[in-house]
């Protein structure tokens, strides 16, 4: 019930208007995004520890020696260290490119990925005046924002880059591909796209499970939902799409409910039924 | 527990390669590799008095192996016997080890793509067999022992026989082949083949060098980052957007 | 096979077998164990090795049917483990992609290299068909054999048989019969391979042309080093400062074509300062008095201008000599077919052993011991009325036995037709056109010829002119007749059996000799029955134990290898014709041939023109291994070598692409020149063996160049035939301006 008509900028929401969305559910994420998502966040603990467990040579080290000592005790030798390494890594690349291949029109698809990872005008805005919140200096409110924020569209172009590079270098250094040069220069690509990703993983990680805010955003990586105040208030111009799709198909099932062959195009201001979603008429 | 070393017997040695290709065979080395080398160092003198030498090179098992420092992933180790080994399956054939070694002893096995070289032929030696190419020199040029052995030959002729390292100034990492000749042929080897100073492979001077750094700042700095803001939110409470 | 089942059979006696032989190897005798590769278990196979022809033991390791690698025996006595670079390459040979794999029949031209596959049946009908046909139409004399190796004798067994007197290898006319004739006339017996050099107790070594470390048969190389390591001087007489001379205490860049000079000179210095041992030579040696008289005027002096050694240094060496002696190992040197005057250079050299007493004694030359060895005795082989026609009757007086024929002699004769045509050559191993120079009358010949059949392992030049191509089996995987080895102290004999089953359909000499003697209504020429048979009867009289043979390889006795060992029982110690050392050759002499060497001058290069001469590389046996992939690798090609004088003088530099123009104007393909301070300005020097034209040998083909190809003037020694090859001269050209 709390709108008759979506509306097109980010009004304030009524209480009761605000309790209604806040018990509604709106579908957010795939079964196979969040599959894929903990798929994922598993591979990267895995080997994260087992990669940091592989660079033995001081000059190169990122782990302290006891850490190193402990994971070649874990693993038996360095070449099981090794072998886990690779293997969970070549699940990895598998998995994603079945998820590419066969998802390709659900999953990689250009309208999905510019939903993504395309930046428009509202997130620059959103960009300039979040760094500006983080640090005290504007009382600005954020600018609306698609299905994702500027700031999780900015990790997944990260991740989006950085991650072919870490597979492609990963297979190079596995099966000593072309020049002994490039295995060189893929083992620093391979180091520097990893530690790329860490860094936006360390806000990723805490927006996703520590920030409250967004307690949302990771129950829906469980769930696939959110809730429709924080979609709202969070991702308005998503939720504004959502809800104008949903009433021009709830109208057209109208439409041939009532067997109207007006080929006028006169709208029939009926009240929708199921599933429906009725708002008040507000008055004005 | 050994230290094994050899030595090599120049005024013996002919340069007829015996070494090289028994080592090939015993070790599958791909066509264009080599494990061990045999060159000839050139001729010096006034016709028709001259000297001239081979150098029959390989892995010289150094005291100080600047091939260990430089392997990212500890695929090159010393054994507990001296004997510089390469574990093939951590390997990952990025070459940082070839440029390290000023004696320029190993290869990138062009078949396996990993690194590769002479390791005195330890899986031989093991099983109580002198290493291939010790076996198979006509001119029994090649000696090879423990320099813990003071009943060894290599033992007498290291420090009873005069027996030669080839090192400068600047490369003195202690290698544990040693060489006889007479001085002004060691001079011509040395001066044919003298040993470089290690390099690190471009990729691994912009690890170090700046990759590292870079990648420990944006870690660093976002962990930070996330650190305040998570104070701040303790401090200033949920917020809560019913209101 | 036979062979498969005693080999099964002797390594499950295990441990079992005694020191039945134990007093014959002076050595604990043992079934050979399995050995390890790694963590891989393989068998050993005791054999010996083809690579060159010194026959050097080698233990294959054998793993899942397949041979992983190829050391020394260390029960060889001659060789007692070492193996040089190609013994160890034997590997990559066996494995040769390019290897000939079946029987082909020629379909194209001759010389075109079209073949059609055949079975061995149609192969060997069609070989018995033509041969009988030859012999019908020519004779049995028009076939002519061509072959090589001492194992090429089931294939002499078989051309006797068929009826034909002509066959020559190369083995003689080009390369050691001069010095086996030189030596044979001054101590009655030949040199021989491997040679009787003592040179681990040598104190004083002389390489007359030899250039041992390039060139390398194993135990040789070993000897040579032990004897320098004792502290043996040594001196060395080349032209081009070889690893030999560079480790030479006295290195002689003597003037190419006057080593007789030399060795006169020194034999005058012994002779006249009384350096020589009286006693020996009082004892037995003969023709003294004359050899005194003959060298008086052959001073130092007289050799400096014509050797370009300084006088002084003569003297020097003589005495370094005669200080040493009689431990003073001359080496007769093997390849000696240089200038056409090289029986009378190896009778110098045999009279200078004689003279420091160093034949038969400790660090000079030693004494072959004694072996019998086993007979097969055959039915008498047919006479030919007609004779050998591999000379024109009356030519080279020393060349009278049957193995000592002339290969150039047959080519000439089925060019010519004189005194009757040969009208098919049989060839066995034998690469003609890198072997015999002068290769122009080689291509004229093979026109003529209306049946040509090839055995070999490899596809070389001769086979793509073949009507007939057999594929061999490698020394690998084939048995060949039992090494029976009298020139080496240890006197010993060496078996050479399969280590594994030959690959595709080629076949092991015996087989093929044996089944086309049955095609032929021959086979009573070849009465055993297979390779165990024919190894038992040949050694049946050494009294070994053939397990122990076939486990260890080898069996050797004692030997009695210097003149103080022996007695009257040995027979006579010098079988010449007077019973004694002959200085002065009594055989000469009733031929009316110089009884003594001279010096006699040999044809300068032309102006602007340098000598040609060759040698050998440590890792190449010819063109034998010029296939070989892993020696490839080591040496693809031959360059031309020049002093710094002579690079400046044609105006070339290190590196750069040359060609060479011999004197008649045949060119070389484009090569490399290297250049070196240590060597003459007279000359240009290169490794033989390398060029091959043929497609077949994909890694090997054109790579380098030959320098048969080169060799179009020849000069033939009067007493035996052999062709002088150092007697060709070239002039270098920068490849663009060629």
């Amino acid at each position: 019930m709390p709108f008759e008509n979506i509306p097109s900028v980010q009004v304030p929401l009524t209480v009761e208007q605000a309790e209604i969305m806040e018990q509604r559910q709106v579908k957010k994420h795939q079964v196979a995004v969040v599959l894929v998502h903990w798929f994922n966040a598993l591979v990267w603990l895995l080997e994260l520890t087992t990669g940091a467990a592989l660079l033995v040579n001081p000059a190169y080290r990122v782990a302290p020696q006891w850490y190193l000592t402990m994971m070649q005790d874990v693993f038996g030798t360095s070449a099981n260290l090794l072998r886990f390494h690779i293997a969970v890594g070549l699940t990895w690349i598998a998995v994603f490119l079945a998820y590419a291949i066969f998802g390709w029109r659900h999953y990689l698809h250009a309208e999905v990925l510019r939903k993504e990872v395309g930046l428009d005008n509202d997130d620059f805005e959103w960009l300039r005046i979040r760094t500006l919140l983080l640090v005290g200096r504007t009382k600005k409110h954020l600018p609306p924002q698609g299905a994702y924020n500027a700031g999780q569209k900015m990790y997944a172009l990260l991740v989006y880059t950085m991650i072919p590079v870490i597979m492609i270098t990963g297979l190079i250094m596995t099966f000593h591909l072309l020049a002994t040069a490039v295995v060189a220069w893929a083992m620093v690509l391979h180091f520097f796209a990893v530690g790329m990703v860490v860094s936006g993983l360390m806000i990723h990680v805490y927006m996703g499970a520590v920030f409250p805010e967004e307690r949302p955003a990771f129950y829906s990586m469980i769930t696939g939902q959110v809730n429709e105040l924080y979609a709202y208030h969070h991702h308005f111009k998503w939720w504004r799409d959502v809800r104008l799709q949903q009433q021009a198909w709830e109208r057209q099932w109208a439409e041939e409910e009532a067997g109207n062959v007006h080929g006028d195009g006169a709208t029939v201001h009926s009240r929708p039924v199921i599933g429906a979603y009725t708002l008040p008429n507000e008055e004005n | 527990m050994a230290r094994y070393a050899m030595v090599i017997d120049q005024e013996r040695c002919v340069g007829c390669q015996s070494c090289t290709v028994a080592c090939k065979s015993e070790w599958d080395v791909p066509i264009g590799g080599a494990r061990t080398r045999v060159r000839p160092a050139g001729v010096r003198g006034i016709y028709p008095n001259f000297t001239s030498t081979f150098l029959v090179s390989q892995c010289n098992h150094c005291d100080k192996p600047t091939c260990v420092q430089a392997c990212p992933t500890g695929a090159t180790y010393q054994d507990a016997n001296g004997i510089v080994r390469i574990n093939k399956q951590l390997c990952i054939g990025c070459g940082s080890c070839v440029s390290a070694c000023p004696y320029g002893a190993r290869y990138i096995n062009g078949d396996k793509g990993v690194a590769d070289k002479c390791d005195f032929c330890a899986a031989r030696v093991e099983r109580g067999l002198e290493p291939a190419c010790v076996n198979t020199c006509p001119a029994k040029a090649k000696i090879f022992g423990s320099l813990e052995d003071s009943n060894s030959a290599v033992f007498n002729l290291v420090y009873h026989g005069g027996a030669q390292r080839i090192e400068t100034s600047d490369v003195n990492i202690g290698p544990n082949v040693y060489y006889l000749a007479k001085p002004e042929q060691m001079e011509l080897a040395a001066a044919a083949f003298p040993p470089i100073p290690p390099q690190t492979i471009a990729a691994g001077r912009v690890w170090s060098g700046l990759v590292k750094k870079v990648v420990f700042l944006a870690v660093g700095a976002t962990f930070l980052g996330q650190a305040v803001a998570f104070f701040r939110q303790l401090n200033v409470g949920e917020k809560q957007f019913e209101d | 096979m036979g062979n498969e089942i005693s080999r099964r059979k002797f390594l499950q006696v295990g441990t079992g077998i005694a020191g039945a032989a134990a007093a014959a190897t002076g050595a604990h005798a043992a079934v050979h164990p399995p050995g390890w590769r790694g963590d891989q278990r393989v068998e050993q196979i005791a054999t010996n090795c083809e690579m060159c022809f010194w026959r050097c033991g080698v233990m294959a390791e054998v793993a899942d049917g397949k041979v992983v690698k190829l050391q020394g025996n260390p029960h060889h006595p001659l060789t007692k483990g070492k193996l040089c670079a190609r013994g160890n390459a034997g590997v990559a040979l066996l494995y040769d992609p390019d290897r000939l794999k079946y029987p082909q029949i020629r379909t194209g031209d001759r010389g075109e290299g079209k073949f059609k596959r055949v079975s061995w049946d149609e192969a060997l009908d069609f070989l018995a068909s033509r041969l009988k046909e030859l012999k019908q139409k020519y004779g049995p004399e028009s076939v002519a054999l061509f072959p090589h190796g001492v194992h090429s004798g089931f294939f002499a067994t078989l051309m006797r048989a068929y009826g034909t007197p002509n066959s020559a290898e190369p083995a003689f006319a080009q390369c050691r019969g001069p010095r086996d004739i030189g030596y044979q006339l001054t101590f009655g017996r030949p040199v021989n391979s491997p040679e009787p050099v003592d040179l681990e107790e040598s104190k004083c070594m002389v390489l007359i042309g030899s250039h041992i470390g390039e060139n390398v048969f194993t135990s040789q190389v070993t000897a040579f080093a032990d004897g320098l390591a004792k502290g043996a001087k040594l001196i060395v007489v080349d032209p081009r400062m070889s690893t030999a001379a560079s480790k030479a205490h006295f290195w002689l860049p003597i003037k190419p074509g006057t080593d007789t000079a030399l060795l006169l000179a020194w034999m005058n210095v012994l002779v006249g300062e009384k350096l020589y041992d009286k006693e020996f030579l009082d004892q037995y040696a003969m023709g003294f008095k004359e050899l005194e008289a003959h060298v008086q005027g052959f001073t130092p002096e007289w050799a400096e201008p014509i050797t370009e050694i300084p006088a002084a240094r003569i003297r020097e060496t003589a005495h370094a000599m005669a200080d040493a002696r009689p431990a003073v190992a001359i080496h007769p040197g093997r390849h000696v077919t240089w200038y056409g005057n090289d029986t009378q250079r190896a009778r110098a050299m045999a009279i200078l052993t004689a003279l420091l007493g160093a034949y038969g004694r400790k660090g000079g030359i030693f004494l072959p011991s004694k072996l019998k060895q086993g007979r097969i005795p055959l039915p008498p082989m047919p006479e030919s009325e007609r004779g050998r026609a591999d000379r024109e009757p009356g030519l080279y007086p020393l060349a009278s036995e049957e193995a000592y024929g002339l290969t150039q002699g047959l080519i000439e004769t089925t060019l010519s037709g004189n005194p009757y045509p040969i009208k098919s050559w049989i060839v066995y191993g034998q690469n003609i056109f890198e072997s015999i120079p002068v290769r122009q009358k080689t291509l004229e010949a093979i026109k003529k010829i209306e049946f040509m059949a090839v055995v070999d392992v490899l596809p070389t030049e001769q086979t793509r002119y073949a009507d007939l191509v057999l594929p061999e089996a490698t020394y690998l995987e084939r048995y060949d007749p039992p090494a029976i080895v009298t020139t080496h102290k240890r006197p010993f004999v060496a078996i050479r059996q399969p280590a594994i089953e030959p690959l595709y359909e080629s076949k092991p000499g015996w087989w093929i000799a044996k089944k086309a003697a049955e095609k032929l209504g021959l086979s009573d020429y070849f009465p055993w029955t297979d390779p165990d048979d024919h190894l038992r009867r040949l050694i049946a009289p050494l009294n070994v134990n053939e397990q122990e043979l076939k486990a260890l390889g080898a069996v050797s006795f004692e030997g009695k290898p210097y003149i103080e060992d022996r007695s009257e029982d040995d027979g006579p110690l010098f079988p010449t014709q007077s019973g004694k050392i002959e200085l002065v050759s009594t055989v000469l002499r009733d031929f009316q041939i110089d009884a003594l060497p001279k010096y006699e001058a040999v044809e300068q290069p032309p102006a602007g023109f340098v000598r040609l001469i060759y040698g050998r590389a440590p890792v190449h046996s010819f063109s034998r291994s010029e296939n070989n992939a892993w020696l490839d690798d080591l040496m693809p090609e031959n360059p031309v070598w020049l002093s710094t004088e002579a690079a400046r003088r044609f105006g070339v530099s290190d590196g750069q692409k040359v060609i060479l123009e011999n004197q008649d104007g045949v060119k070389s393909p484009v090569i490399t020149v290297k250049v070196t301070l240590a060597m003459r300005s007279d000359v240009a020097y290169t490794v033989h063996g390398f060029g091959p034209q043929s497609p077949g040998l994909r890694k090997a083909y054109q790579h380098g160049f030959s320098d048969t190809a080169l060799m179009t003037r020849i000069a033939i020694d009067p007493l035996m035939g052999a062709t002088g090859m150092r007697v060709n001269f070239v002039r270098v050209l920068a490849a663009e301006k060629a």
